[in-house]
Order: C-alpha cells, then sequence, then structure tokens
C-alpha cells in the first residue's frame, strides 16, 4: 500500500530542505538502493525505518555527501546538488550525526564540540570562550558536566549523541540525520534523545531520523519511509499510518500476507497454516481490508 | 600576447638564476682540489681477473677510503676488475665473503677483524680454489686461516711503540677512544699502549659510537670532565681525533691529543699543532699490495712474505714529517 | 509533545554534581602526559646527582643538554607526528641525507654554501612530502612505508656519497663562501658564567615552545589530536585529515634539516652511514614523554623531557665511570625505568581526578 504525500496547503509553499527523487545507489553489480523518494521540510521529521541490511547506511551515507547516487535526483531547497565531500554536505547545512559518533575519544568535551569548526582569534584560538560555549550549550540539553576538559569518551552513551546532536544545532545545521542515535541506549536515554529530537524540530530544522524501532519513530515522525532490501517499501505521512500498521510492516506484515495467500492455494495442512497466517497479518493490520474469515 | 609574456618571464628567471648562481659561487670547493690526482702507472697487458676486497668498514670511517684509494690504483694498472664490499658485522662480512666465492672470482682480499666468525669462511674460499690474501686486521692469526700473505701493521707492536712514545712525551694518563666494540685490532692497539707506558702512566679505556659525531662529541667532553688527570687522549681513527679536538676545548681539557690513522683533515691538524702526531699504517700500501701481490701470484705463482706478515707501519707522522707527507693527504692516498 | 526550554536568562548557579568527588588539583596536574616524564627526569637527575660527583658541575650539565638537544631537536616534531597517529622510521638517517646534500651540492658546484642549505631544505621537505603522500594515498601502514624510505635513503646516503666524492664522508666545506656565517647561524655557541652553551639546545627548546603552542592554543593542534585519535571522526566533520598528515610528515622533513645543518656546521664533515638507530630514539623520547603509540594523545614537552632523560642517562653513565661493556644496558634499563613511571603515575592521576 503504498500513496503519495499531499502537500501541506496550510502554509506557503516552501521548498523541501532535502528531497531525493527515485534515488539509487549502485557498487558494481550490486544494487544498494533503487527507487527512494523522500523529503524533509523545516520543522519536520523524517523517519527512516529498516532493519539491518535494509539499505539504510548508504542511504544516509548519500544525504550526508559521503557517496553521490547513481541514478535520481538530490535536492536541497530546491537546487539540484551533487555533493564530492561531507564537508560540503556541512557547508549546506546538512550535519550528520553518525552511530559512532565522530566523535574523538580521547580529546576532551571542549576540543571535540568545536573540532573543525575552532573559534580563532587571530592565529589561536579563544578557548575561554569555546569552553565557557560548550559548556553552556550542554547545559541547555540538561547535561551539567563538572569539567568540559574531560576526555569525551568517558561520558555515556547518551550524553555523548546529545554533545554530538548539540554540536551540530550549534553550527547552524538546517537539517540533522541522526543515525540510529537510540539503538545503544537505555531507556531513560532514549527519552533524553527523543526529547531532543522535538526539540530541535521546534528550533525550525529538519530532522531525518534513521531507526529500526518503530515504537521510538511513531511519536516524533511526521513522515516515515520504509526500507527492505534496498528498496522503499512504503512511504507514508503521519496521518496516513497508524502506529500498528507501521510495525507491522517492519514485522514483513506485506510478506506474510503473501505468504498466507500461497499457502491456502496449496490446500490441506498448508491451506490451515495459511489460514491462521492471514488472520495474523489481519490483526496486524497490514492486509489489504481483507477479512480471510468472510 | 601571453605567450610572449610567459616566454619573456621564463627568459627573466634563466637569466637571475644563472646571476644569482654566479654570485653565488664560492672559493674552495671541488675546483680547488681538481687539480691533484693519485699516481697512474699505465695498464698491464696480462689477462682480466676479477678481484673481490671485503673489509669490516663501518659506514663513513675515511680511513677506509684510503685503503680503497690504493687497491684501485693497483686493479687500474694490472688489469683487474675489483669488486669492493664492507660491514662492520662480522656475520654479514662473512657472508660477503661467501658471495665472493659463489661468484667465482679469481682472488679474495679480505681484513678479520672478528677471527671466529671470518676465519672459517676464508678456509672455504682456499678450498675452492681461491688464493686469499689478508690485510689490515687479524695478524696474529691469518696463517691458521689460510691467508697466503698479510699485509698490515701488527696493532700490538704499534700500540707499544705509541705507549712508549707517549711516556716519553710525559704523559701519566692516558684516554684510549675506541670507535667501536668488538673489534680485535683496536683492542689490540689499547692493549699494546698501556704495555708501551709501563709503569710510567696508566691508561683508560672509553668505547664511543664512531659513527655518531655528535655522541662521540658528547661522550668524550663527559669523560674529560669527569676525569681531569687524563692529560692524553690517543684516538684510533681519524675522524674521532677531528672529534677529539672539539671535546678537548669543550671540556677544558689540557690533555695532548694523538692518534692512529690519517687522513687530509687532520694531516693538517698535526701541521697545525692539534694534534701531536700519529701513527701511521699507510692504508694505502695495504690496499695497493693485497691487489698487487694476488696480480703477482696469478700472473706469476710469486709469494711475498715467506709466510710472515709483510708489515706496512707503525711510521710517525709528526711535526717533523707532515710537510711532505701533506701533499699526498690532500688527494687522499695518505 | 514537549516545548523547548526557555534560554536561561542568567547562568545558572554550577550545580556540583553529587556523584562526584571534589578531585584535588595536584592530581589534575599530574594526569597531564608531561608529567610523569617529569618525575622520571628528577628521579634520574638526582640519581646521577648522588653518584656521579662529575655530573654536578655545569659544565657536564651543558654536555648533557648538548646531546639532548640533538635527538630532541626530532622528538619534537617526532611528537607531533606520532599525536597525529603516524611514525617515520626515516627521521634518523634524513639528517644525514640534509647535511650530506647541502655539502655536496655546494662542494661539486663550488657554490656559496648557503645555496646548499637551501637546496637540502628543498630536499629534506619533498622526503617528507613523500613520505605523507604514499601513507595517505596508499592507506599503508607509516611505519612500513618509511621502513622503506628508512633504507632507501640510508643506501643514496652511502652511495651518492661514494659515486660523488669517493669518499664516505663528505669533503671539508670550511673554505667554501659562506662557512662562517652559516656556522655562526646553525652552529655557534655562546658563554653563560663561564660555561660553554652550544645554540642547539636554545633552538631545541624554542622550536619545543612553538610546537607545544601550536598544538595546545591553535586550530591546527585540535587537528593534529584529532586526525591521530580518530582519522574517520576527523574526516566526518571535515578535517583535511590527509592533508593533516603530509603537513606532520613535512615538519619532520624540516627538523631533519636543521638538524642536519647543526650537525654539519658543528663538525664540517659529515660521515654517511651516521643517523642508524636515531629513529628508535626519537620515538622513545615521545613516548616517555607521553604519546601513545596508537595515536591522539601526548605533548611536545613531554617529548623535550624524554630527549633530556636519554642524554641525562646516556651521559651521565660515562660520568660515573660506569663500566662500558654494560652501557647500553643500563641505557636500556633507566628507559624502561623512567617508562613505567610515566605510566604508573599518569594511572593514578587519572583514578584519583
Amino acid at each position: 500500500m503504498t500513496s503519495t504525500v499531499e502537500e501541506k496547503t496550510a502554509q506557503p509553499q516552501a521548498e523541501p530542505l532535502v528531497r531525493l527523487t527515485d534515488a539509487g545507489k549502485s557498487y558494481g553489480s550490486i544494487i544498494a538502493l533503487s527507487g527512494i523518494t523522500l523529503e524533509v521540510s523545516a520543522g519536520e521529521v523524517t523517519c527512516v525505518l529498516g532493519d539491518n541490511g535494509a539499505g539504510k547506511s548508504t542511504l544516509i551515507k548519500i544525504i550526508a555527501g559521503l557517496h553521490q547516487p547513481s541514478v535520481g535526483t538530490y535536492e536541497v531547497e530546491g537546487t539540484k546538488v551533487s555533493f564530492s565531500s561531507p564537508r560540503e554536505a556541512l557547508e549546506r547545512g546538512i550535519a550528520t550525526v553518525y552511530q559512532d559518533l565522530a566523535v574523538v575519544p580521547l580529546m576532551p568535551v571542549w576540543r571535540n564540540f568545536f573540532l573543525g569548526n575552532e573559534v580563532r582569534k587571530g592565529p589561536r584560538m579563544d578557548i575561554p570562550f569555546m569552553k565557557k560555549t560548550c559548556k553552556s550549550e550542554l547545559l541547555d540539553m540538561g547535561i551539567d558536566l563538572r569539567d568540559v576538559e574531560q576526555p569525551i569518551g568517558t561520558l555515556s552513551g547518551g550524553e555523548r549523541q546529545c554533545v554530538a546532536i548539540s554540536r551540530a544545532v550549534y553550527f547552524g545545521a538546517k537539517v540533522l540525520i541522526l543515525d540510529e542515535p537510540t539503538a545503544a541506549l537505555g531507556v531513560k536515554q532514549s527519552g533524553v534523545v527523543l526529547k531532543y529530537i522535538l526539540q530541535a524540530r521546534e528550533r525550525g530544522l529538519g530532522v531525518i531520523f534513521i531507526t529500526h524501532n518503530p515504537h521510538h519513530a511513531y511519536p516524533v515522525g511526521d513522515r516515515f519511509l520504509l526500507l527492505n532490501r534496498g528498496k522503499s517499501i512504503g512511504y507514508y505521512a503521519k496521518e496516513q499510518i497508524t502506529r500498528d500498521e507501521l510495525t507491522g510492516l517492519m514485522a514483513g506484515g506485506g510478506e506474510l500476507e503473501q505468504l498466507s495467500k500461497e499457502l491456502e492455494s496449496m490446500g490441506g495442512a498448508a491451506a490451515e497454516a495459511g489460514h491462521e497466517l492471514g488472520e495474523e497479518a489481519h490483526d496486524l493490520g497490514v492486509s489489504q481490508g481483507r477479512d480471510p474469515d468472510e | 600576447m601571453f605567450r610572449s609574456r610567459n616566454k619573456a618571464l621564463a627568459a627573466a628567471l634563466i637569466a637571475i638564476s644563472a646571476v644569482v648562481l654566479a654570485a653565488c659561487s664560492s672559493t674552495g670547493g671541488k675546483k680547488a682540489t681538481e687539480q691533484a690526482s693519485a699516481p697512474s702507472a699505465g695498464k698491464a697487458n696480462t689477462p682480466h681477473y676479477t678481484i673481490a676486497m671485503i673489509t669490516h668498514a663501518a659506514p663513513g670511517d675515511t680511513f677506509w677510503d684510503i685503503i680503497r684509494a690504493g687497491a684501485t690504483a693497483a686493479a687500474a694498472k694490472d688489469n683487474i676488475t675489483l669488486k669492493y664490499s664492507n660491514n662492520d658485522d662480522p656475520t654479514q662480512q662473512a657472508t660477503l665473503i661467501q658471495d665472493a666465492i659463489n661468484s667465482k672470482v679469481n682472488g679474495i682480499a679480505v681484513t678479520d677483524p672478528a677471527p671466529a666468525a671470518i676465519c672459517p669462511t676464508i678456509k672455504k674460499a682456499v678450498a675452492a680454489g681461491i688464493p686469499v690474501v689478508m690485510f689490515n686486521a687479524g695478524v696474529s692469526n691469518w696463517q691458521q686461516c689460510g691467508g697466503m700473505e698479510y699485509f698490515g701493521q701488527d696493532e700490538t707492536i704499534a700500540g707499544v711503540a705509541a705507549g712508549k712514545r707517549l711516556a716519553a712525551a710525559g704523559a701519566k694518563h692516558v684516554l684510549c677512544v675506541l670507535q667501536a666494540q668488538g673489534q680485535v685490532q683496536l683492542e689490540a692497539r689499547c692493549a699494546g699502549v698501556k704495555q708501551g707506558l709501563g709503569s710510567e702512566g696508566t691508561m683508560t679505556k672509553l668505547y664511543v659510537n664512531g659513527t655518531d659525531n655528535s655522541a662521540m662529541l658528547s661522550g668524550m667532553t663527559s669523560k674529560l670532565t669527569q676525569d681531569k688527570s687524563i692529560d692524553a687522549v690517543i684516538t684510533l681513527g681519524a675522524p674521532v681525533a677531528l672529534v677529539a679536538i672539539q671535546a678537548i676545548s669543550q671540556a677544558n681539557s689540557s690533555a695532548k691529543l694523538y692518534t692512529f690513522d690519517t687522513n687530509a683533515a687532520e694531516i693538517a691538524k698535526i701541521k697545525s699543532g692539534a694534534v701531536q702526531w700519529a701513527v701511521d699504517q699507510q692504508p694505502y700500501l695495504q690496499g695497493y699490495e693485497s691487489v698487487d701481490s694476488l696480480w703477482l701470484y696469478l700472473t706469476n705463482a710469486n709469494v711475498l712474505g715467506g709466510g710472515q706478515t709483510v708489515l706496512t707501519g707503525p711510521s710517525f707522522i709528526d711535526a717533523s714529517n707532515v710537510a711532505k707527507v701533506a701533499q699526498y693527504a690532500e688527494r687522499g692516498t695518505r | 509533545m514537549t516545548q523547548a526550554t526557555a534560554q536561561p536568562e542568567l547562568t545558572p548557579p554550577p550545580v556540583r554534581d553529587e556523584r562526584v568527588r571534589r578531585g584535588s588539583t595536584l592530581a589534575r596536574l599530574f594526569a597531564r602526559p608531561e608529567m610523569g616524564a617529569l618525575t622520571g627526569a628528577i628521579v634520574i637527575y638526582i640519581f646521577f646527582f648522588a653518584i656521579a660527583p662529575a655530573f654536578r658541575n655545569a659544565g657536564s650539565f651543558s654536555t648533557v643538554l648538548y646531546f639532548s638537544s640533538t635527538y630532541g631537536l626530532l622528538a619534537t616534531p617526532i611528537a607531533l607526528l606520532m599525536i597525529g597517529g603516524e611514525f617515520d622510521l626515516s627521521a634518523g638517517v634524513a639528517v644525514t641525507s640534509a647535511a650530506l646534500t647541502a655539502a655536496l651540492f655546494s662542494y661539486e658546484f663550488t657554490l656559496n654554501i648557503w645555496v646548499g642549505v637551501v637546496v637540502a631544505l628543498a630536499v629534506a621537505l619533498a622526503v617528507g612530502f613523500l613520505n605523507g603522500w604514499i601513507v595517505v594515498r596508499t592507506g599503508i601502514p607509516s611505519f612500513l612505508v618509511t621502513l622503506g624510505t628508512f633504507f632507501m635513503l640510508q643506501g643514496l646516503n652511502l652511495a651518492l656519497t661514494q659515486t660523488i666524492t669517493n669518499q664516505v664522508a663528505s669533503p671539508d666545506i670550511s673554505s667554501l663562501q659562506g662557512f662562517s656565517s652559516a656556522q655562526k647561524v646553525f652552529a655557534s655557541s655562546f658563554t653563560i658564567g663561564g660555561v660553554n652553551f652550544k645554540i642547539s639546545i636554545v633552538y631545541w627548546i624554542v622550536f619545543m615552545l612553538i610546537a607545544t603552542w601550536i598544538l595546545l592554543r591553535t586550530h591546527i593542534g585540535n587537528w593534529i589530536f584529532s586526525v591521530g585519535g580518530s582519522a574517520p571522526s576527523a574526516r566526518a566533520v571535515g578535517v583535511p585529515v590527509a592533508k593533516m598528515k603530509i603537513g606532520l610528515f613535512m615538519a619532520v622533513g624540516l627538523m631533519a634539516w636543521f638538524a642536519g645543518m647543526n650537525l654539519l656546521f658543528q663538525f664540517n664533515t659529515i660521515q654517511s652511514g651516521q643517523g642508524v638507530g636515531n629513529e628508535f630514539v626519537y620515538i622513545i623520547a615521545a613516548v616517555v614523554g607521553g604519546c601513545l603509540l596508537t595515536g591522539g594523545y601526548g605533548s611536545a614537552v613531554g617529548a623535550a623531557i624524554g630527549a633530556f632523560i636519554f642524554g641525562m642517562t646516556n651521559q651521565g653513565i660515562v660520568l660515573a665511570g660506569w663500566n662500558p661493556d654494560w652501557f647500553t644496558f643500563f641505557e636500556g634499563a633507566l628507559l624502561l625505568g623512567a617508562i613505567l613511571l610515566n605510566t604508573f603515575i599518569r594511572r593514578r592521576a587519572e583514578a584519583a581526578k
């Protein structure tokens, strides 16, 4: 069940910050991604869901500027772009927070915060300013570090995520790509990160939130793109799908329904199993509206 | 318009570089020494032979340049191709000798600073029918190794002679500086000096790294600072002597400097009085004779020495005879 | 949906986290990479001061400083390179290459020695560039790449000297024009209170201070730490990793040139086999000074202290009159002791912070 996304008619037309149209990526004979369409506008969160191997990391790399799409177009604020390095994407305001966080564990928090964007006073750095700013930015997010001089490797996973996100936001990111930020976190830490995603949305950023957890995605997302084996199996706005449907699709609901039909047509014991499977698929809410008991 | 501008620019750059280089040219340098050249004596009409010379030269020791100059001169005269190789590690030197055996050279000239490692391979060469002549190091047992002749200095004799002269000069505490560890001929020299000093004085040894000038400078300076009773320093190589001059002045020591072996710069220092005298083993002669004696053997079955060492030293170069030697030293043959 | 937190007008009063014990300032100080090295240096100094009377006077100290400076000049850029995550095993022979280039070039063409000095600089920087470029282009570990250039330079030093001059040492250049001025710049000495000090000591300290300033106070230093700590992370935030690494290798080349000039104008002739083995002393000095072999952490001050420890150990043994056969054994034992002390102190300080 696919549907086109309806334009928001409430406010004046603004180009989406990031839009991929029918994008795909091949490495030699391997097709990693194909036929991907997604967009994110300012003040919106687009969730990209999919299990391992679905092609999420390839998609991130394309948006972040590490790779270029083999087919399709990539537009930023309506203009076609072709990034040859992450630095270029960064300059256009597209910031990526990776799963492994792009932090240097041995370096102090404030050095990590300003890495690549150091504030200079002539030939040297303005260290007092950077330390003060780092501390206050983190405080805004609810992290009170006793010493921003401590190596960032000594922070907990959630704290590190927040530092990375805070860094991206501080440096004027317009689009934030978060690569599985909650994957390795506990419940409370995940809550903090989700809260911060919403804060970023409030500030007018666009967020692309990649995850394999629909329970994290649904509360914060405005659009949802589901990936499976490099292809899109669905692209919905929030109004068009419920959380259960989302979960079901991710659990492979569409395939379950397909399987149940095949089993039923085989007859005998298989048909019975197929019937049960069909019921389950219906319970998950992913069948095409057909109740097998009818 | 562009092209002519670029051409003009290029021409200007070339002109400027030429002027700069011309202005930067200098006195001294290679041109000054180009006139001096080693003696040459025509070429024999005997058959062509290949001789391998394998020494224990440490990289950078100028002493061996003089040996090589002699060997090259003899080779040129005798219609011989000289293959020179060296390694200051005895096991690797033995391997080089084995390489020469494998390439079936007509003769081998070799030094033996570490008999235990090198003798066996020399014996193999002799067993393979290759005549072997030895020189410079290994004077005490070259016959057992199978060498036909030996050209060099008996380091003990030289050391004793040096020690006696030191005693005569009034030295009470001699510092003997060795530029490598584990080499028999260096040890023999210091032992000889001690023997020659006898009861007149004492001898202390100092080991330094002969390939590292600053380490030598620091090591000698520290030693002279530590022991103010040292009134004579004797080095066993010319490059070491040159560094010792600086060390003595830095340590504010009043020790006098003596040395074994020579090179051009050091001879100049003998002239100027910074070095008192040098014990000369005539390395040019060693290199020359090693190659020439093999030629005589190959072309006429002659053997020099009657089974005994052919001595090339010691002779002393001091203020009284340095003037004569100096001109030859400058061209690298003394 | 939660509201964004309002920006506080005033900075909230610093709230101490109740989970944290107040660490002592002393512990924080000792966690710095160079403090362990400094402690080691003080211990070794007191040790030799006690057992070697000759160690105590200023003249000996000047010799120790001179000896340390010949290693310290290279230990500084090697430390920066190691913080940046790479090794350079060709640094030792590169010093000799630079010196030989200057001497041979000027001598052969009978030019003012300063021309040779400039040519040597170009050659040294080119070697550094080559090292860095091969490492970043091929991704081969720098340990292996520079091992290759080490052998190549060693061979070139010997072979070219022999071919050009028929000798194993560079010719005497004191007769060339410009020699005395070059000597004044690169290898002069000065007297303080009747004791002679060589200028390489001053250069060593000055370059170390410059390197420390760059490392700790500029964005370049920040980039050096990041490139060594995690190159992928640095790349991801836009740090030009390849340029940084090549630059670090060229910095080693620059100091190899300087040390080579110092050597050349001090001794006026260079033995073509010199320099082999020194590359490990530079690395040891850097490690003793707190540099991690894996990169991302270290200190230029620490490397200078490491070179100083090496100098004290080396000369102290001579001044104490110990049996020369045992020399290298003592040297190794003392260095190992210094590294262990360094590590022990840093771990204690980390735990106490």
